[in-house]
This record gives C-alpha cells, sequence and structure tokens, in this order.
C-alpha cells in the first residue's frame, strides 16, 4: 500500500504553445485576426465594432442595445423570419450583443456552410431594413423587458452600484435603457447610430477554425468589401473623481436575501500594475478558495457564493464585490468584506502568492479550448489596444512579480474609504443593520437610483 | 457531413469493486478530463428527507480522510484545474479538468472521498453547508421572479409517490433538519464503486492511467448496503388541473406540463423536435404567432423534459402588460391544433434537425462536455460511444411521428400553472 495522506506530485509538464495568430488586412482596411484550427470542421467568425452603449445619447440610453436588437432583423430580400430561416437551415449560430464598448455579432458554423453564413452576416451588417414595424416591435418588447427587471434584485444592485461608481459618465447607465429613456428613440436614431458607427473602420475581425488564410481573405473580400469605411469614433469618457465611502440601499419588498455590492472605480486594463492585481485579487475574492468567498461562505454559510472582481471597460477599469446573503446577516457581511479590504492592504503571505501564480500561470492553457474562447482572449488584445506579445509573455509577467508589488498593488488598487456600498432588501429587516454598521443613516435610493425625498 | 466524426475510441472495463472506467484518449489537448457519475439523485430521496443528494454534494468538497475542508478547490485550483459538481434528479456528477500532468492529482481527490469520506466528517461541516444551500435555495428560487414555478409545476404534476415530485435543491423544512447519521448512511449506500462510473478522457497513456485507477481505486471497497430501487408510479392525469401562485413578478406567467416518456424512450427525440418546432428560434411556431405577429407575449418556450425514471412535455410563455393568460392559452392550443390539423412542411422539419446536427458537432470542442456526455450515454445506455445513435435518433423522425406525438401526449389532460403578480 501507499500512503495516501500525501498528494501525488506532477508528471512532467506539457509545452503549450499559443495559437499563432495571423493579422490580414482588407482593401478597405478592415483587419482580420486569424487563427488556423484543423482539428474539427467548424470556424468561428464575429466582427467587433467599437459603437456600443457608452456612445448613446444622455436621454436616450438604450439606442445601442436597440440597434443590436434590430439590425438582424431583415436584410435586402429577406425578413426578419426569413434571415433567421436561411441561418437555420445551415445549423449556423448567429449572436449579436451590445455591451458598454462594443457590439459584437458572431457566426459558429460548420466548414462547409461558412461561406455562405459569412454572405448572411455580411447582409446584416452592410444592408440592414430597419423597418418600422420591427422598430415598433423590439422597442417594446425591451421596455417590458425594463419592466421585468424591477423585480431582479441582482439587476438592481448591479445597475445601482455602477450608476453611483460611475457617476453619470457614459458607463454609469444600463444599457437596455430606462422606462424613460427608451421611449424616445426613434427609427431615425437607429438607422443614424448604425451609419455613424457600424463601419469598417470603426471595426475588427477575428476568425478561428479549419480555413485557410487564403479563403480567409478571399471570402472576406467578396462579402465585405463594399462596408462603409466612415469613421466618426470620439472619446466620451471623463474619469470621474471617487467619493468617500457611501452606503445606500433599495427597498425591496418580501426579500428574504440581500444582494450586495460593493467597490470603486478602478484603473484601466493596460496600467502597470495589472499582473500584480490580478495575483491580488485572485487571493481576495477572485476564485472560490479566496479570503472572501472563505469567510462568508465556508466559514459563516451567509452566502451561497461571494466574489471580487476587476472589470476592464475600454476606458475604465471597475473594482466590484459581489454576494447576495441572508437577510439577518447582512451587517454583519458587509463588515465581513471591510475587514477583508482593510486586511489584504496589510498582509499578503507568500504561501498565498504561490497560489495564486500557480493558479493563473497554469489554468492559462485551458483558456484556448474552444474556438469561441480563442476568440474572446483576442478580443480583450483588440479592446484594450494591448500587443500582440501579451499572450506570449502572460506567464514571464506573471512570474516575475515580486511579493512588494502585490502588496502595493493591494494599497492602491483598494481604497476602503472610497467605497460605494449597495445593499438591496427589504428596507425593515436592512435599515437598523446598516445603521449601526455606520453609525450614521445609510441613503435610500429609488430601484432608479435616485433619491429618495 | 460525416456522422463518423462523432464515433469515439475507448476501452471501457469493470474493477473487481464494481467500479465502470471509461478511457477516451485524445493527445490532441494539453489537458485531461475527469469525470465521475454516482448513479444517486433526488429521485433516491424519500419525502420528508429531499434535497438530500444535494447537499451530499456540497459535503464532497468538504473534506475526507486525507483531505482537509476546501482542499479539492485549492489542490486542482494551485495546478491550474478546474472542477466541480451537480446533482440532477437522476445522478450526481463530479469533474476535474487538469493541465495533462496533474492527472494523478484528480484521481488522488476523486478516490478519497469514494473510498474514505466519513472520517472526514463533522457536525460543524454539516451545519455551514446547510447554511450554505439554504442561502442557495433562497438566491436561485426565493428571491427570483418565477423562481419557484418549477417545483409548483412538477409537485402538482406527478403524485406524492413519484420520484420527480420534489425539487433536486429539496424543500426548506427538509434541508433545515438534515442530520450527520442520515448522511452517513447516504454515502454508504450510494457512494459505493459498485454504483458509480469514472470517465478519463484527453491527454493521457492509457497503460499508465490504468495502473493509476488501479492504485487509488481498486482498494475502495464494494457497497454492502442494498441499493433500494425507485419505485416509479403511472402518471396519468384524469383531468386538467388549474394551479395558481402569486409571486413578485410584473407580468403573469403561464405554464402547461404533460406526462411524457423517458430518456430515449420511443418518443422523446420526437418530443424534443416537437418542441423546437414550437419555440427553438425567432420563426418556430408560438414565437411567431405570439412573439412576432400577436405581439401578446414576451417569451415562449417549449421543451420534453426527460430523466432516467419519466418525462413531461413543458409549455411556458409570459403575458404582455395587458394581456390575459387566457388569451395566451387559447392562442398556444390553437397554435397545436394547427400543427395538428396542418402537417408540417419538410423544410421546417429539416431546419429544426440540422440545427441539432450542428450542435452535436460544436459540443466536440470541449473534454469536460465530451467525458460528461460519455458519461451520460454510458449510465443511461449502457453504451459510452452513442453519440452517432443519439444524433440518428434524431435524423430518422418523421413529420407524421411529429403530428403524432402531438396527439399521442398534448392533448391529454395537463397540469396548468398560473404564476401571477402579488397584490400589494
Amino acid at each position: 500500500m501507499f500512503d495516501r495522506s500525501i498528494n501525488p506530485t506532477p508528471g512532467k509538464s506539457f509545452t503549450f504553445k499559443i495559437p499563432d495568430i495571423q493579422r490580414l488586412k482588407l482593401a478597405n482596411g478592415l483587419d482580420i485576426n486569424f487563427v488556423q484550427k484543423e482539428k474539427l470542421p467548424i470556424i468561428y467568425a464575429e466582427i467587433v465594432v467599437f459603437s456600443g452603449s457608452r456612445l448613446d445619447p444622455v436621454e436616450k440610453k438604450g439606442l445601442s442595445y436597440l440597434t443590436s436588437l434590430l439590425i438582424d432583423e431583415g436584410t435586402g430580400e429577406y425578413n426578419s423570419l426569413q434571415l433567421n430561416e436561411e441561418f437555420q437551415k445551415l445549423g449556423t449560430i448567429l449572436s449579436i450583443n451590445s455591451n458598454h464598448d462594443t457590439i459584437i455579432l458572431s457566426i459558429l458554423s460548420l466548414t462547409e456552410h461558412f461561406s455562405r453564413s459569412l454572405e448572411l452576416l455580411s447582409k446584416i451588417i452592410l444592408h440592414p431594413r430597419f423597418d418600422e414595424r420591427d422598430f415598433n416591435r423590439e422597442k417594446k418588447k425591451v421596455l417590458d423587458r425594463i419592466l421585468q427587471l424591477k423585480d431582479e434584485s441582482s439587476f438592481i444592485a448591479s445597475s445601482i452600484f455602477e450608476k453611483k461608481v460611475f457617476d453619470d459618465t457614459c458607463y454609469a447607465f444600463s444599457e437596455i435603457g430606462y422606462e424613460y429613456t427608451v421611449p424616445l428613440i426613434t427609427n431615425d436614431d437607429i438607422k443614424n447610430f448604425y451609419q455613424k458607427t457600424i463601419t469598417a473602420s470603426n471595426s475588427k475581425a477575428i476568425v478561428i477554425g479549419n480555413i485557410n488564410e487564403q479563403e480567409v481573405v478571399e471570402v472576406f473580400n467578396n462579402y465585405f468589401n463594399k462596408w462603409n469605411t466612415s469613421s466618426d469614433n470620439k472619446k466620451l469618457f471623463v474619469r470621474p473623481k471617487r467619493n468617500k465611502t457611501e452606503c445606500y440601499f433599495i427597498h425591496k419588498g418580501d426579500s428574504n436575501q440581500t444582494e450586495i455590492r460593493i467597490g470603486h472605480i478602478a484603473n484601466k486594463r493596460n496600467s502597470a500594475d495589472y499582473y500584480a492585481t490580478r495575483i491580488m485579487n485572485t487571493i481576495l475574492g477572485g476564485q472560490f478558495s479566496s479570503r472572501i468567498n472563505h469567510i462568508l461562505r465556508e466559514v459563516k454559510g451567509f452566502t451561497y457564493g461571494a466574489n471580487s472582481s476587476f472589470h476592464y471597460y475600454k476606458e475604465s477599469g471597475l473594482f466590484e464585490v459581489s454576494t447576495a446573503v441572508n437577510i439577518e446577516n447582512t451587517g454583519e457581511a458587509i463588515t465581513d468584506i471591510l475587514n477583508e479590504l482593510k486586511n489584504i492592504r496589510e498582509y499578503i503571505s507568500v504561501k498565498e502568492i504561490e497560489f495564486a501564480k500557480s493558479y493563473l500561470i497554469k489554468q492559462f492553457p485551458s483558456r484556448f479550448e474552444t474556438y469561441i474562447q480563442i476568440a474572446k482572449n483576442f478580443e480583450s488584445l483588440i479592446i484594450h489596444s494591448l500587443p500582440d506579445d501579451d499572450f506570449k509573455n502572460y506567464t514571464k509577467n506573471i512570474e516575475c512579480v515580486d511579493v512588494e508589488e502585490v502588496q502595493s498593488s493591494a494599497i492602491n488598487n483598494i481604497l476602503p474609504d472610497e467605497l460605494v456600498i449597495i445593499a438591496v432588501g427589504d428596507k425593515e429587516k436592512i435599515y437598523g443593520q446598516l445603521k449601526e454598521l455606520f453609525d450614521s443613516d445609510p441613503t435610500e435610493l429609488t430601484i432608479l437610483g435616485t433619491n429618495l425625498s | 457531413m460525416d456522422n463518423n466524426l462523432l464515433k469515439i475510441n475507448y476501452e471501457k472495463y469493470l474493477l473487481a469493486n464494481g467500479l465502470q472506467v471509461i478511457l477516451y484518449p485524445d493527445n490532441s489537448v494539453p489537458v485531461t478530463a475527469v469525470n465521475i457519475w454516482y448513479r444517486v439523485g433526488s429521485a433516491n430521496e424519500n419525502k420528508g428527507k429531499t434535497g438530500f443528494a444535494h447537499l451530499f454534494e456540497h459535503m464532497m468538497f468538504q473534506g475526507s480522510q486525507n483531505i482537509p475542508k476546501e482542499g479539492h478547490f485549492r489542490f486542482i485550483q494551485e495546478a491550474g484545474g478546474s472542477l466541480n459538481g451537480s446533482t440532477s434528479t437522476d445522478r450526481t456528477n463530479y469533474y476535474e479538468t487538469v493541465p495533462a500532468n496533474y492527472l494523478e492529482l484528480a484521481l488522488w481527490l476523486e478516490s478519497d472521498r469514494m473510498g474514505f469520506m466519513l472520517p472526514g466528517l463533522t457536525q460543524e461541516k454539516l451545519d455551514n453547508q446547510k447554511e450554505v444551500v439554504m442561502n442557495e435555495r433562497r438566491q436561485r428560487y426565493e428571491n427570483q421572479p418565477y423562481g419557484r414555478a418549477w417545483e409548483t409545476l412538477f409537485s402538482n404534476l406527478y403524485s406524492n409517490d413519484h420520484p420527480y415530485n420534489w425539487p433536486t435543491i429539496g424543500w426548506m423544512d427538509d434541508i433545515a433538519k438534515f442530520e450527520l447519521n442520515d448522511v452517513k448512511t447516504f454515502f454508504q449506500t450510494y457512494y459505493v464503486p459498485n454504483n458509480s462510473s469514472l470517465v478519463i478522457g484527453g491527454n493521457f497513456d492509457t497503460g499508465q492511467v490504468k495502473e493509476l485507477v488501479d492504485k487509488y481505486f481498486s482498494a475502495i471497497l464494494k457497497g454492502s448496503n442494498k441499493i433500494p430501487a425507485v419505485s416509479v408510479s403511472v402518471q396519468t392525469l384524469k383531468e386538467n388541473r388549474k394551479v395558481v401562485l402569486e409571486d413578485n413578478v410584473q407580468l403573469p406567467r403561464i405554464y402547461f406540463a404533460w406526462p411524457t416518456e423517458k430518456a430515449f424512450d420511443k418518443n422523446d427525440a420526437t418530443l424534443d423536435i416537437l418542441s423546437d418546432i414550437l419555440s427553438a428560434s425567432k420563426n418556430s411556431r408560438l414565437h411567431k404567432t405570439l412573439m412576432f405577429d400577436k405581439q401578446i407575449a414576451q417569451d415562449a418556450q417549449a421543451f420534453q423534459y426527460s430523466g432516467k425514471y419519466d418525462g413531461s412535455f413543458i409549455i411556458a410563455s409570459t403575458a404582455k402588460p395587458g394581456v390575459t393568460l387566457e388569451t395566451l392559452k387559447h392562442e398556444i392550443f390553437h397554435e397545436i391544433e394547427k400543427l395538428i390539423s396542418d402537417g408540417i412542411p419538410q423544410d421546417e422539419l429539416t431546419r429544426a434537425k440540422n440545427s441539432i446536427k450542428s450542435s452535436f458537432i460544436y459540443s466536440l470542442q470541449k473534454m469536460d462536455l465530451i467525458v460528461d456526455h460519455i458519461n451520460h450515454y454510458n449510465c443511461y445506455l449502457d453504451e459510452p460511444d452513442s453519440f452517432v445513435f443519439d444524433l440518428e435518433r434524431y435524423e430518422k423522425v418523421t413529420a407524421g411521428e411529429v403530428i403524432s406525438s402531438a396527439v399521442i401526449y398534448l392533448k391529454k389532460p395537463f397540469i396548468e400553472l398560473n404564476v401571477i403578480p402579488k397584490e400589494k
């Protein structure tokens, strides 16, 4: 027999090669980032358009999102349903997503149907119909969805958190829009937004799969050479300043849990201490055995899960601790989180850092398993204007971070005196807990995030 | 495209203690995936002790004789792997995907909790995870709009003695009452090698892996408790029944459930295709009528929900503001009638089949999904290499069969659930 109490040591490690990316350029200036994969007869392609809801006018929040819903509602000879049938015949999955910085249109297709699938995608992008009837239907659908979201505590918590942190700048608003902005959007607004932002010079393409370089250039030239190349890209974000820590709550009757968000604005993805911050957050709340999940879930059982993360938008970062706890323990859970935010600035052990580095380095190859995963990795390089060798240097960049750098990252990037704290739950049960915690009256907000007078 | 792309080369063998082992080598990937199915789920529970299989899944991450609490996560994550488990009505699975050179670590961890779980179990750990699971129930069901709809629907569809009568997470009152002794007995009965199936897929040398499996698993004793059979009473509804649930929602939603048949049974694939024709895409029957033409619904879905012991066909749809559930109901049944009387054009059926075929190919990209499928086929069909068989079930379905399955099942009595806004 052998001793089961000793964990086995790993075998010889495999060398992992990051897929080679090729940069191809079309005559009309569209860049294509291409990785050839031969194992399966599948191709994934996406067009990243630097559009997104940060470009929404103040009084018409929700414009980019609604545009993304309408762009595949018919093109040229096909109406909305016929277009959908064309994709279904091929077994191709079309997805269109709008977020703060981009609208991303993608297809996942079998190799044998790729050319036709890309042709359909190009029709969508180049010749959307924007019929009035489709506009009215999708707009109503968005408004009814906004109505439904009034009952989703986690959505309310996240959207008000971002509103407070970003303080009415372009990242402060929900992508879907509001009941007082969406009604003001007209079909002409959609057409204008499309004309101005969904252009070749404002976009990049990514192709991953079973196809070669010549074929990629050929099919893209066939279908995308007439895409409008005008450009109207402006920088809109002005970083708001952080304020002194403040606690807000939103009353949600009948809740047996409280949705909690705590955090503040953070540095951009391309800041010099990105890797140190990644290591630090892995320890703080970035994975299951992190400090925050450990105390809130595994020691106290207050929650199903708790985490902290740094989100990266094109022009800004966002630090956020997120959890839902049973309502009786709201105050204590917030206290525990605040303690962890203080503690990590004071002490991080070498052992914790070694664990985090090992985790981040060794899980890296598994981030390149599916074609979509590969594409999303390269997408992040494009969105954050990072150099091509970012992945090649990934391991080295993590390895070379030293203990002091991780500690400084906590001191510089976790700011307990400048937090926005949001709690969504039953007022009767959480008000007293919050008041006791901060020794002052917490500010009550409406579910739109405005002060309750 | 050739369906043989979906054929897998595997080796299956049995250890003396009854553990089924399936090896699926693929050296084109840098990872190895380990996937264990225990043939126990909420269907094996009893009234008053519901939620046990799921709670037990939590306990399996609380350490065992040689692994400390949270040890599974720490070891696997430090190795750059990912891990989790899940519980359904029929089975509980546990899985790790690790860089290929860490395979032995995953086997060590899995074998320790299969063979040496009880010495690590304490009252303190149980109390902690009971709290966690109660919060999981609050977060995922009770504090979500429409979150209690599914358990309400199934507990009304299935009679009290049927294994699908209660939700997998269990009733809150039952979770609060779990006792340590019950946990121990449950483990000794169901978490035994002769009730489980281990699949290893990815980058490894077959000879070496067999030695490792032998080293870690062959010393685990076969279970000595008799594994109780699950008894399934035949469900027939004598008449339609309507249930109303008040919830914190803005828009009312209607649900229908009909008893159908279990997974891989004669009409199972046909009912899947029926559900696709009703609701899988923008131009599906329900979406087109309810959401596109009449614009009386915010969403609509239909699916055949089938497990090891039984199945049901579900349709659900949310009413637009000002639209009554009666109106939705009328239109939904009108669509079903129309499908039965007018038939299904060939190209509509082909579109549904093409989407299914592509999804089979797309699913071959991720090793953890592949090994879970292999285990699924092994446990349901006793044949791991069933991807082609499974796809062909769908390819063979005719328009006539879709219509007759609609007649056989959807013309019978059903449960109707109305989730309506709470009076404030």
